[in-house]
């Protein structure tokens, strides 16, 4: 399936740039500059508040267009932009957002979306990230703890916390609520049998699933649950519950690895990321870029696109992001300091074929085991 | 000449009659603004979403299906999706209402028939909490009362006393009823207060005299005349509590107590809407059938009620020894209810760094700091901030038109009421005007999402529009102005206009003359609820609006999820104190208007 769509829109991509060979390949900054500056303003939809930082530089970079950020949550972008299609009210010019299996599946295969690769980047960006829609950066969701209270990691594997040590004392982001968990959740049961390899390492003896349960990563968010995980609405509430100083028994809990940044808005925050967790520290998903379909200012949004991938160093549009847990697709940008590469940490990448056939699932089964 | 029918010009009579054809040009606005909406949320409950796929591989987007019903009412879901947060709504809703009657009229026998000194203030602070909005009252219940199952600093109750609250004192049933009883007990004050000061006192004098106990004349006198007031009040906070999202939400998760308000936010949220439709039904169902009961008793009570007229005096019932105890548990009330919250928000809209109290880092930047990358993602200070300003204006803009709409509607909707009593299409009128009132917000929203991002007949598709966001309001809001102003038009009789009719006054004239100026309390006093109302709105908007369209509410609804609690709070004061110039300014207004 996913084949398909890479190739039809690649033949697409060959199609919009065959008229001009020249185009392709160099990216004429100026000229797209004028062409936006007569449409004067972009809209963009972001799941990120930092869309405000990189609309600020690109205004200061790009003077007479203005950027009209909208922080919302990945689902309300899909809902809203399916709304203003089919009322031909046409605001939003570049969505920026999470979960791209529904995207491509919603929006990109209904062709009310499209896909924009800057053409200096297309060298620069694998195959992988480029197509069918451009990814801005991966984000890792991990597992956190309180480094003030404890001097290491206190779990060595993600079956540790199902445990009675740890009953009470996990904290999981509601996946009905945000997206991305349940891209999480879907990556574990697709990997349900390194999950069962893990516990045999871990116990010394193969698991038992309980009645009803398929496999061994069902039954590891089964037994989460039955341990009497936290459920928050929200990444920012995790870091501070469990970040937070003079905690006498702080939890662990699974937030964006991103969050590390909030230590620097808050300086009463303690906590790091735990990275030697088998049989992975945490789940990869991408975060893209996708153009609307009749947008009003088609011209700003492409510039705006280029300004949000950044420069060699992630510098500029891209800087809010080059920070510990965002990991850029551009191949020239290094990792952020003190951080590692993508590909150097023990990690699931979110599968958006798999997350588009089973996610529901998995977020039922979520669902009918809150007790 | 053409010889008419008979049943023909029967009919041309029928239709000449004013408030006829004023309930038919209403009843076909409420057709559009009700009915199709409505209609196409039980439609939708049987078709496939193109959304379902993921749902289920049979899914044939468009096709007929009973694949949401099943899943609500007999699949492994129905357990979490249904019968518990059914169970939890109930329970909550039920005793929130108990407690908020109790609260509210205990309080308002206090100041209408009591001694009780410092009545006028008491009277006027009463409906403040109302003002703030009822998250607020949860967030401060978690910052007092929170312990250390959810990590993260601990409330100031385990700071001063060192003990550990228990999880039921921290999260789920008990503090949801506490804040929300706390919130909604003004309903109870207000309407029991109009009618404890139009019942005449000579009644309970009479008893007095003849010899009855105190607490016999409350039972047997004073109860039994206020019951309508009461029975209302308790539809209003029981069908709000049901609806509610925000309180059980922050409240009710850390411990996975969920209702079903919660269940269909987060099904509409997931893009399930059809779910969260059906579970809107059941949420529908329960209020229509405590409203049917509720109808029945008034109906019974209602040879109670006396035509008080003017110039009875009330007698105080002096509280002797009780006087400053019960005052002193008032003042508590009010600290609890209004001044505690109010300082806790601004004190965090202060604070440089959240959940930080400390006097050392108080600082005013995110009230005027000028934008700066180092905070708060390089947003400027609420006051100066534009998108805010912007935001704020739109909220003032939305408030005002949607409380001036359905005020204007409201006089329409009480005159072909009250005018066309006992017949069928007065009561259709009334009843569609109600509907709206029992359908949660959020599913509201999702429905005009779904049905105004297309044309439909002649109307264009609305969405993104100011228009449809101030609509959906009006809808929403149309129960508060229409009740107002027939309570308030049925205290006249209609010999007024009928005998203006007789003097060959046109209907024109007539409206303006008299049942406008008659009916404009009513009608004010709608509005004022409808402006309080629409400024806190945010479930029932939050799916329509776009940049331009954005409210203070959205905006700190936004905040708040980022964890930028500063921004959120101050957003939160500058709505509260929007609302409470309206309130001042409506109120002069009121006087003013006043015969």
């Amino acid at each position: 399936m996913r084949k398909v769509v890479s190739v039809l829109s690649l033949l697409s991509l060959v199609l919009c740039f065959s008229f001009s060979n020249a185009a392709a390949g160099s990216f004429n900054e100026e000229e797209l500059y004028q062409a936006a500056k007569k449409e004067g303003e972009v809209n963009i939809y972001s799941y990120s508040s930092r869309v405000f930082k990189f609309g600020k530089t690109f205004e200061a970079k790009y003077p007479g267009i203005k950027v009209n950020g909208f922080d919302m949550d990945s689902p309300e972008i899909v809902t809203k932009v399916l709304a203003e299609q089919s009322a031909k009210n046409y605001v939003a010019d570049v969505i920026f957002l999470k979960d791209p299996s529904t995207v491509v599946n919603e929006l990109y295969n209904k062709k009310l979306v499209s896909n924009y690769v800057p053409a200096d980047l297309e060298a620069l960006i694998p195959a992988e990230y480029r197509e069918p829609l451009l990814v801005h950066h991966a984000s890792v969701d991990a597992i956190i703890y309180n480094n003030e209270k404890m001097s290491a990691p206190p779990i060595k594997s993600l079956w540790e916390l199902t445990t009675p040590e740890w009953k009470g004392r996990v904290i999981f982001p509601d996946p009905q609520k945000m997206s991305e968990y349940v891209e999480v959740l879907a990556t574990i049961v697709q990997h349900s049998d390194e999950m069962a390899a893990d516990y045999k390492k871990v116990f010394g003896k193969d698991i038992e699933l309980s009645s009803g349960i398929e496999n061994a990563g069902y039954e590891w968010i089964f037994r989460l649950l039955n341990n009497d995980a936290i459920i928050l609405g929200s990444t920012n509430s995790v870091a501070e519950a469990v970040g937070l100083s003079d905690q006498a028994n702080p939890p662990v809990g699974f937030t964006a690895y991103s969050r590390l940044r909030d230590k620097e808005k808050n300086p009463k925050l303690k906590f790091d990321v735990m990275l030697d967790v088998s049989p992975v520290i945490g789940v990869a998903t991408e975060v893209i870029i996708a153009q609307v379909n009749e947008a009003k200012h088609p011209n700003a949004a492409k510039l705006l696109t280029r300004w949000m991938m950044g420069d060699e160093k992630g510098g500029n549009g891209y800087e809010p992001y080059f920070v510990m847990g965002n990991f850029p697709v551009r191949t020239d940008v290094p990792a952020p300091e003190g951080s590692k590469n993508l590909s150097e940490l023990k990690l699931w990448k979110a599968d958006p074929d798999y997350v588009w056939n089973s996610g529901q699932q998995v977020l039922d089964f979520w669902v009918a085991h809150l007790k | 000449m053409k010889r008419t029918h008979p049943s023909f010009s029967r009919f041309k009579n029928y239709i000449r009659r004013p408030h006829i054809v004023i309930s038919l040009i209403l009843l076909a606005i409420l057709l559009f603004i009700v009915l199709v909406p409505f209609a196409r949320m039980i439609r939708d409950s049987f078709i496939w979403q193109f959304a379902d796929t993921r749902l289920s591989r049979n899914a044939l987007p468009g096709e007929f299906t009973l694949f949401h019903w099943k899943r609500v009412f007999s699949s492994a879901l129905t357990q979490n999706i249904l019968v518990r947060p059914l169970f939890n709504s109930l329970t909550t809703s039920l005793s929130v209402s108990a407690c908020a009657m109790f609260i509210g009229s205990m309080l308002a026998w206090l100041v209408a028939r009591t001694d009780i000194p410092f009545r006028k203030t008491i009277a006027t602070v009463a409906v403040l909490p109302y003002v703030i909005p009822s998250y607020i009252h949860a967030l401060a219940w978690i910052n007092l009362f929170k312990n250390d199952r959810i990590g993260g600093a601990a409330g100031v109750f385990q700071y001063l006393t060192g003990i550990v609250p228990p999880d039921w004192l921290s999260y789920g049933y008990l503090p949801i009823v506490v804040t929300l009883s706390i919130h909604y007990f003004p309903f109870t004050f207000l309407l029991v207060s109009a009618a404890l000061t139009s019942i005449d006192s000579r009644l309970e004098e009479s008893g007095e005299i003849l010899g009855a106990s105190r607490t016999h004349i409350l039972r047997r006198i004073t109860f039994p005349l206020v019951l309508p007031a009461l029975l209302s009040s308790f539809i209003l906070t029981f069908s709000r509590v049901l609806g509610t999202f925000g309180t059980p939400y922050f409240l009710g998760t850390p411990v996975r107590y969920f209702t079903l308000s919660t269940q269909i936010y987060s099904n509409i949220t997931n893009r399930i809407p059809s779910v969260g439709y059906i579970l809107a039904f059941v949420l529908i169902a329960i209020s229509s059938a405590v409203i049917y009961i509720n109808q029945k008793m008034i109906g019974k009570s209602k040879s109670y009620v006396t035509i008080g007229g003017k110039g009875f005096r009330v007698t105080d019932t002096p509280l002797g020894r009780m006087q400053y105890p019960l005052l002193a548990l008032i003042v508590l009330l009010f600290l609890a209810s209004v001044v505690l919250p109010l300082v806790l928000i601004v004190w965090q809209t202060l604070a440089l760094y959240p959940g930080d109290y400390s006097l050392r880092h108080l600082t005013l930047l995110f009230w005027i700091g000028e934008a700066n990358t180092a905070f708060a993602e390089g947003e400027a200070g609420v006051l100066r901030n534009p998108a805010i300003l912007g935001a704020a204006w739109n909220s003032i803009k939305l408030a005002l038109s949607a409380s001036a709409l359905a005020g204007f509607l409201g006089i329409f909707i009480g005159y072909a009421v009250v005018k066309g009593r006992n017949t069928k299409l007065a009561s259709m009128v009334e009843q569609m005007s109600f509907l709206p009132y029992l359908v949660p917000g959020i599913a509201f929203g999702a429905l005009y999402l779904a049905l105004f991002s297309h044309s439909f007949g002649p109307i264009p598709a609305l969405y993104g529009t100011f228009f449809l966001v101030a609509l959906v309001c009006v809808a929403k809001n149309l129960p508060f102005t229409g009740r107002a102003v027939i309570t308030s038009m049925l205290q006249i009789g209609s010999e007024l206009e009928e005998a203006s009719e007789t003097l060959g006054a046109r209907w024109s004239m007539r409206f303006r003359k008299i049942i406008l100026p008659l009916s404009i309390q009513g009608a004010i006093s709608g509005f004022v609820l409808v402006f309080i109302t629409v400024m806190r709105e945010l479930s029932l908007i939050i799916l329509l609006v776009t940049p331009q369209t954005r409210t203070l509410t959205t905006m700190t609804f936004r905040y708040q999820e980022q964890g930028y609690t500063q921004f959120s709070s101050a957003i939160s004061v500058m709505i509260i104190v929007i609302v409470i110039f309206g309130e001042l300014f409506s109120k002069k207004l009121g006087k003013k208007g006043s015969i």
